[in-house]
């Protein structure tokens, strides 16, 4: 399944769940709607393992020629109920990839390009839009071609530990609620959830991106909280990347009331007319990769690919292209001039997405 | 033979604590060992391969599981994202294709932190697995490294050592080829001291499979 | 994992050998299994091995305010866990009615027995308190929990060590152990719990069950007493009736199991601490017999790294240079930036490969429209099936219609704050146009 019918699949189950059963629906759409967690392979289809041996591969006229086509509107539009009433070429390469989906991929890799278009170290359309909540104190949307992702910041008030007098703090948390994706349920966080939020705590952590020093308004009496919420609305994979991004400039659309605290009365009193930006230290950006084979490393993988890949690692780095976090949850094991050049392919992703967020918040500077 | 060691570690290498290994100390799971690096234990447990619960079964492979029980407390956000790190590790090198719809199920309790948990984790579960004897494709060990400010390398940091530095990076690497199955830092560093970290711990791989090795092979022998 | 249930030819087996007076491991009835006690580097930690049974147990302290019905007392804190890797079927996080019962009957034993001056924790009355946190993980599970768990908590009680503190004033001072050593708690007395079986309605009795003899027992009676022969708690479960003689029996064994006991964690404590003075190694490392086959030590082990610099030099330096190249960002309005193509869409409309969704979004009942835009996804490949499409196109418009609502919210929003006055009715205007260039297109 592509991207886009992918994507359309998860939604159409959405809505056969919430209305209930139609009677009127078309076969294929009840199919979709019971197939949410079984796995990719079709078992319903009698005609599979023929048109597996049956099938020309597209690739095989050329991949340059198929990249554009892969890309282009006939082959991914193509439902699966169609294949039992006309056999295109592009059928049956659907029929393939239903079939056999990891073989159908290496095919695509080896000629150096992906299903969706895409070459191998490259990235879906990144759009980021700053200010998308209005009642937050600072907002992101981030989309990753179909993954998106939205931070709000919300700054409480609160009084510091003893320990910690002059620091403030950031409690990142990132949910997977059930309408982003067919594989998560509703209820508490889930593993991967879990471990997002973890991640990104991490990344906070080690890169120094605020000085928590700097969320502090009166030493050892009161200080700033930024609860940075990150929801996925669309899971299509690559979403530690996308919520590292969507924190980012989150956090660098925050803007802050200027609170003084009264020397006679001890209350504080917040002036929401003045409002200061944060001092972003850092630009961590997260950069993430699907391990294919055990060999092959894509960028940015979509939630396909990281089904079908052995193993993921991301890589985090900053301006001054120190590595702020390399996470590898296990998986396929990688030497280190592999790693080193997942380094490198990140460097110039944080130079990319810098460049993107200074542009956005320079667009919207009040002059 | 402190100041011995010391000597060494100023000079630009460095040394794993004491380690020790218990199999099987424990008589309800299939397999179970205790590792212990110096002041830091952990005590590994495994039930398995057997029958999956309903839903967690998968059809072409066994599905493993990890849990990381802490010391105090209940286990929160930290854990459950070790977890995830501890599973897919084992995921890794777990043979689990040869035991389809079944269940195996690691469990790992911290029994004392004196520092390098997360490489103390990754070797007990290792030697659980072994204890059990599920097939791997290859054996994995953990390493955590520490960059002192002063910009020397520590291997197998103490909690205060992991407390002064800068960076700490902790790797799986596996026996097969000494590449890097899992990874996971805290704090920044440079790539070079990155890739320099990897080295190390490749290097202190050595160490600790021969220490495996050895220890296998007094569990089998006959005295 | 599943628990594994108990055949009944293995129950019958079990109580045929408990009438002829044996048992499966040889003791004899009254008989105990040997304790064993551990201590690891941190003061307040410890395992007890009851025969195969292991429990380990950890107290921590913090500083907090105290109860408001008690200003002046500490807080004791006990928790009982059992954990997954003790027993299959053990599930993580679930209060199952075996750990309720157990956490009530160790608070019973430890907590309300007093053994622990509460009174001696309290810093500054009605706002610091020590909170002492006594946590338990039953480790492997071979029956008599209950005994094994009072052992560890109590060991563990009697060697944990709180930080010094000082109050001058209001300020309250927190000393490192570098700066004053830190203090043990003041203990009453040791109550510790001795667990009896009883079989076929009370005629036969065990002490310290296993956990086969537990799986078919009739009835469970525990009491906790303290070597002065105080019973600190009495608890009998199961549903049996107990008379009067057997409970007094079941006391006098318990008087001496618990003098026995209360002897042996004394000596370990004194070894512990005679070791910890001299200087000599402690801890769970020690603990483990040298001589053990399934045991393997190696000492502090040298790795050398002089040549990782180079090595590491070597990888960075044969690695591809980062790319100089990058790609541009694109404004889009206010807001709103892009790297990547597709950068004709509105936000909301995503990129080139995704028209499809999006022709069906925009298609809220303009049915010429949306046919027209059919016609032109669709349109070079497959035409013939656009017709045999609608329906589905017709079953989704209700769900899309949700949907919707974001390409014509989202920028609405950003414009508000952009102060970019720009009123809907421009936005509509936009979506045509825009749906004129794809015809055109």
């Amino acid at each position: 399944m592509t991207a886009a019918a992918a994507g359309r699949d998860s939604g159409s189950s959405i809505a056969a769940e919430e209305s209930g059963a139609e009677p009127q629906a078309p076969p294929y759409r009840a199919a979709t709607a019971t197939r949410k967690r079984t796995p990719r392979r079709c078992r319903e289809w009698p005609l599979a393992g023929e048109l597996a041996l049956r099938c020309r591969h597209p690739l095989a006229a050329g991949a340059r020629h198929h990249r554009r086509h892969a890309a282009g509107k006939g082959f991914r539009s193509v439902t699966r109920w169609r294949h039992l009433q006309g056999g295109s070429g592009a059928a049956m390469a659907e029929a393939f990839k239903t079939v056999e989906p990891l073989e159908y991929y290496r095919r695509f890799l080896k000629e150096n390009c992906r299903p969706d278009g895409r070459e191998l170290g490259e990235f879906r359309t990144t759009t980021v839009n700053i200010g998308s909540i209005t009642t937050a104190d600072g907002s992101a949307l981030v989309k990753f071609g179909n993954t998106t992702v939205i931070c709000g910041v919300k700054a409480e008030l609160a009084t510091p530990t003893e320990d910690s007098a002059n620091k403030g703090y950031i409690v990142p948390n990132v949910e997977l609620p059930s309408l982003c994706s067919p594989r998560f349920r509703s209820g508490p966080p889930g593993e991967e959830a879990q471990a997002a939020s973890q991640f990104i705590a991490d990344v906070i952590e080690n890169s120094q991106i605020i000085a928590k020093e700097d969320l502090c308004i009166a030493n050892g009496k009161l200080v700033w909280v930024l609860y940075c919420d990150i929801i996925c609305m669309d899971y299509d994979g690559n979403l530690l990347d996308a919520s590292a991004f969507a924190l980012l400039a989150a956090l660098k659309n925050v803007q802050l009331p200027s609170v003084t605290i009264n020397e006679e009365t001890g209350l504080s009193e917040v002036n929401f007319k003045q409002k200061n930006p944060l001092m972003i230290r850092k630009h961590p950006v997260a950069t993430s990769f699907a391990i294919f084979d055990d060999t092959l490393l894509i960028v940015d993988p979509n939630a396909e690919e990281e089904d079908l890949a052995t193993g993921t690692v991301t890589v985090v780095t900053d301006e001054e292209d120190r590595l702020c976090s390399v996470h590898k949850p296990g998986g396929s094991p990688l030497t280190g001039a592999k790693l080193q050049d997942c380094i490198t392919r990140a460097i110039t992703r944080q130079r990319e997405v810098k460049k993107l967020i200074d542009k956005v918040i320079n667009s919207i500077k009040p002059k | 033979v402190a100041m011995e060691l010391w000597g060494y570690r100023a000079m630009g290498g460095s040394c794993l604590r004491p380690f020790s290994c218990e199999l099987g100390p424990l008589s309800r799971p299939d397999g179970s060992a205790a590792f212990l690096q110096g002041d830091t234990s952990v005590l590994a447990a495994l039930y398995g391969p057997a029958e999956a619960k309903g839903n967690r079964e998968l059809p072409e492979r066994a599905a493993l599981e990890v849990l990381l029980r802490p010391k105090t407390g209940l286990p929160g956000v930290g854990e459950r994202s070790r977890e995830q790190l501890l599973r897919r590790t084992c995921e890794a090198v777990v043979l689990g294709r040869l035991h389809p719809r079944c269940a195996v199920s690691v469990v790992l309790q911290v029994v004392a932190d004196g520092g390098s948990l997360l490489s103390c984790c990754l070797n007990a579960a290792c030697m659980g697995l072994l204890d059990a004897g599920l097939p791997l494709a290859s054996l994995f060990c953990g390493v955590t490294c520490a960059l002192h400010p002063d910009g020397s390398l520590i291997l197998d940091p103490t909690t205060r050592q992991e407390q002064e530095a800068r960076a700490v990076l902790t790797f799986a690497i596996d026996s097969a080829e000494k590449k890097v199955l899992m990874a996971s830092t805290k704090g920044a560093c440079s790539m070079e001291e990155m890739q320099q970290c990897i080295a190390a711990a490749q290097s202190a791989a050595d160490t600790i499979f021969q220490f495996y090795r050895d220890s296998i092979r007094r569990r089998y022998s006959k005295s | 994992m599943k628990p594994s249930p108990v055949s009944n030819c293995e129950r019958r087996f079990l109580l045929r050998a408990i009438e002829e007076g044996k048992r499966l491991d040889g003791r004899q009835c009254y008989d105990y299994r040997n304790v064993r006690i551990s201590f690891g580097t941190e003061y307040g930690c410890c395992i007890v091995e009851l025969g195969k049974t292991r429990v380990l147990a950890q107290v921590s302290c913090e500083l907090v305010p105290p109860k408001p019905s008690r200003p002046t007392e500490g807080i004791l804190f006990v928790n009982l866990e059992l954990s997954p890797m003790a027993a299959p079927g053990l599930e993580p996080g679930r209060q199952s009615d075996l750990l309720v019962k157990l956490n009530r009957q160790i608070e019973r034993c430890l907590r309300n027995s007093r053994c622990i001056d509460t009174e001696s924790l309290c810093v500054v009355a009605g706002e610091k308190v020590w909170q002492i946190r006594l946590d338990m993980h039953l480790l492997n599970h071979d029956g008599n929990i209950i005994d094994a768990a009072s052992i560890a908590g109590i060991v563990a009680l009697c060697h944990f060590r709180r930080p010094d503190v000082s109050v001058q004033g209001e300020e309250v001072t927190v000393y490192t152990p570098e700066e004053r050593d830190p203090v043990p708690l003041s203990i009453h007395h040791m109550p510790i719990c001795v667990s009896f079986a009883f079989f076929q309605q009370g005629t036969y009795l065990l002490v310290d069950p296993s956990e086969r003899e537990e799986r078919v027992m009739d009835g469970l009676l525990v009491i906790a007493m303290n070597k002065h022969q105080e019973i600190c708690t009495i608890d009998s479960s199961g549903g049996i009736v107990l008379l009067k003689n057997q409970v007094l029996r079941c006391s006098k064994i318990t008087a001496v199991k618990v003098a026995e006991i209360t002897e042996l964690i004394q000596k370990a404590l004194e070894n512990d601490q005679k070791v910890r003075k001299e200087g000599g190694k402690f801890g769970f490392a020690e603990s483990i017999p040298n001589q053990k086959i399934t045991a393997f030590k190696m000492e502090s082990a040298a790795v050398d790294t002089n040549n990782v610099e180079e090595q590491a030099e070597e990888i960075i330096t044969k690695a591809d240079p980062p790319s100089e190249v990058f790609a541009n960002p694109v404004l889009y309005t206010p807001g709103t930036a892009q790297i990547g193509e597709g950068i004709e869409n509105s936000w909301g409309d995503f990129e080139e490969s995704e028209r499809e969704e999006a022709a069906e979004e925009e298609g809220e009942g303009d049915a010429t429209a949306s046919e027209c835009q059919k016609m032109e996804i669709e349109g070079t490949s497959i035409i013939e099936e656009t017709k045999t499409d609608e329906p589905i196109l017709l079953s989704d418009s209700e769900e899309e219609e949700v949907v919707i609502l974001q390409p014509q919210e989202l920028p609405k929003k950003t414009r508000a704050q952009t102060n970019l006055k720009q009123g809907s009715t421009s936005k509509k205007a936009f979506i045509k146009r825009r749906k004129k260039k794809r015809a055109a297109h």
